[in-house]
């Protein structure tokens, strides 16, 4: 069973289409790689709103946060938005103590992250 | 009040090169290559029985990853996570072949949006106490979590 498992789906809401990448497991030095790809992938196809679901995280470290960072730059300059949905408390607290939290926004859920 | 009773100090204090005292007894080892989901589930274990609550549980397992991460991200060698309780602690340290250069790796806050430099800077930021020993031969980093302690 694989480490990290990944999911892409799009949606729409009042907020308009949108991306939904959910992680699942723990994401860290071993798969950044993959996960990098993975959203490499889904921000070249430069979407609007690109929402990251963390909700079945476990687990994330330094290397995870420093792939969605360039993610989230790539969406930056593209003139997307990238943000981030139900962390649990370790990897929030990751967030937090990075200060990531004020570098793309963070919400509690999917629902209020597509809100807008 | 003299001058010279408040000269800098010429050298490092000499307890500061000493190498770190040897485990306690009873301390668990585990060796590792790229499995650091099996570190953190050790760490998380030992962790919890030893009494940390949860969320110093967590970010004990947090800091453990992110220098048994630096093994595999900076050397070719496997690393040693060793685990032990000694005076109302719980002690992970974990070793590997790979030299730290920077005198303040870890110290420096990294901005943000830095390419790098989070990791070992997180584990000052969440353990109670981090030993680091480098050389040539190797590096250990010793981190401490006193038991009992409420979350931060």
């Amino acid at each position: 069973m694989d480490l990290l498992t990944t999911s892409v789906a799009t949606g729409d809401s009042d907020g308009g289409p949108y991306t939904l990448v959910a992680l699942a497991g723990e994401a860290d030095v071993t798969n950044s790689g993959a996960l990098r790809e993975l959203l490499d992938a889904e921000v070249a196809k430069e979407p609007r709103t690109l929402v990251i679901d963390l909700s079945e995280l476990r687990f994330m470290d330094s290397s995870a946060l420093h792939v969605v960072l360039r993610a989230n730059r790539t969406m930056d300059r593209q003139g997307g938005v990238l943000a981030l949905a139900g962390p649990r408390d370790p990897v929030a607290k990751m967030l937090r103590l990075t200060a990531a939290d004020q570098l793309l926004p963070v919400y509690a859920s999917v629902a209020e992250a597509t809100a807008e | 009040m003299k001058e010279k009773e408040h000269a800098a100090p010429s050298r490092i204090p000499p307890r500061a090169r000493l190498p770190l005292p040897p485990p306690g007894d009873g301390a668990t080892y585990l060796t590792y290559r790229t499995d650091l989901a099996k570190v953190r589930a050790l760490v998380l274990q030992q962790a919890t029985a030893a009494g940390l609550s949860e969320s110093r549980a967590n970010d004990l397992v947090l800091a453990v990853s992110e220098v048994a991460a630096n093994t595999l991200r900076h050397t070719d060698s496997a690393g040693i996570l060793t685990i032990w309780l000694e005076a109302g602690e719980v002690v992970c340290e974990i070793q590997d072949e790979g030299t730290i250069t920077d005198p303040l790796a870890g110290q420096r806050k990294p901005g943000p949006d830095a390419d790098g430099g989070h990791g070992l800077w997180l584990v000052y930021q969440v353990c109670d106490l981090v030993e680091l020993r480098s050389d040539e031969a190797g590096t250990a980093v010793r981190m401490h979590m006193e038991i009992g302690l409420p979350a931060s």
